[in-house]
């Protein structure tokens, strides 16, 4: 891995984790929601500075070039934030179809009382 | 001073009876609010059928909105204080008094029950979990909570209104450890918790394991970081 793609992997990181805190500060973000993007911008730090784990990594999968395993490992971890994206907009349809058809319901048990 | 005990409940039909006619019987000064959060069993109707003082929130929110929601109403109430009591019978009833005293007194904006203030606290995996958790805030605020996930708080006025309007104000450490960093003052008082009678507990070993991770994470890098306006 080159010293520069190692600068430019800390340079970016460092800019992902104060921009999370930007948006903490201003009440745009959930902690919950941040401490991916915290470990995220770790991991690749950590990457950087130790790219004897990107190799060890690299001989065990079997693939040529660093470059290439730290794309793979940046892609898995999109992966499963997508994954778990998903799953949370699936759970938030679901509350809010809920929360509609309850307050109907409610509606309208209330105009049935103001008739009576 | 105007009392207002907020007793979230989740799938507690087994205990919320108990717990509120204790309070209704032995503590008339004080109101309550039972904050039921989207429960699945009969808790709701539990409370309906006895008349009880309820926050119905039709969907479950977790633990912090349904902990806000009865900020909200403590708010909008004009309550002097607000405590966060548990639905599930771990919380005696009988520290309350103390705890409202010690607020009047040393004028503290948070009061917390705490089992460690004159106990020692054991060496379970639940109990090294809080002495990691104590460690941190020890290390970034410099001030000692012995008891940092005591479910038991005691909120004034004065952070009642932040509580229940701002975001990344859960009823967690980390809250504490950041109210802390901004000059809150925070007091404890030794009180003894009860195991809970009936139901399941919330945290599971994945859970607690993901929930110490959140907390450390949160207090070291997160609320360093944080401003209060």
């Amino acid at each position: 891995m080159s010293i520069t793609l190692r600068v430019v992997l800390i340079v970016v990181s460092v800019i992902t984790f104060l921009y999370v805190m930007r948006r903490i500060n201003k009440s745009q973000m959930q902690i919950g929601d941040s401490i991916y993007w915290i470990l995220f911008s770790m991991v690749l730090v950590i990457l950087s500075i130790f790219p004897q784990i990107v190799d060890w990594i690299k001989q065990i999968l079997g693939i040529a070039s660093t470059v290439n395993c730290i794309f793979l490992v940046i892609i898995f971890l999109l992966l499963m934030k997508i994954f778990s994206m998903s799953i949370k907009i699936s759970q938030l349809e679901n509350k809010l179809t809920g929360l509609t058809q309850r307050y109907a319901i409610d509606q309208n048990r209330f105009q049935k009382e103001d008739k009576e | 001073m105007k009392v207002l005990i907020m007793v979230p409940a989740y799938n507690e039909e087994e205990n919320i009876e108990r717990v509120i006619q204790h309070l209704i019987s032995e503590y008339p000064q004080y109101d309550y609010i039972v904050i039921n959060d989207g429960s699945q069993d009969a808790t709701a109707q539990i409370c309906q059928d006895h008349g009880y003082h309820l926050l119905d929130l039709p969907i479950n929110l977790g633990l912090a909105g349904g902990f806000q929601a009865g900020m909200k109403y403590a708010w909008l109430g004009g309550y002097d204080a607000a405590i966060q009591f548990d639905g599930d019978g771990q919380h005696d009833p009988k520290y309350l008094p103390l705890l409202v005293e010690t607020m009047e007194k040393e004028k503290a904006d948070i009061v917390i029950g705490s089992r460690f203030v004159e106990e020692k606290k054991p060496w379970s995996a639940r109990m090294i979990g809080s002495r990691i958790l104590q460690l941190a805030i020890r290390i970034t605020t410099g001030k000692k909570i012995t008891d940092p996930t005591s479910g038991m708080r005691l909120f004034s006025k004065k952070v009642i209104q932040e509580f229940a309007t701002s975001m990344n104000y859960g009823p967690e450490p980390d809250t504490i450890c950041y109210l802390l960093r901004q000059g809150a003052k925070i007091k404890e008082v030794q009180v003894t918790m009860h195991e809970r009678i009936a139901g399941e507990s919330y945290l599971s070993i994945p859970r607690s394991f993901w929930y110490m991770l959140c907390m450390t994470i949160s207090i070291f890098f997160i609320q360093w970081f944080r401003k209060r306006r």
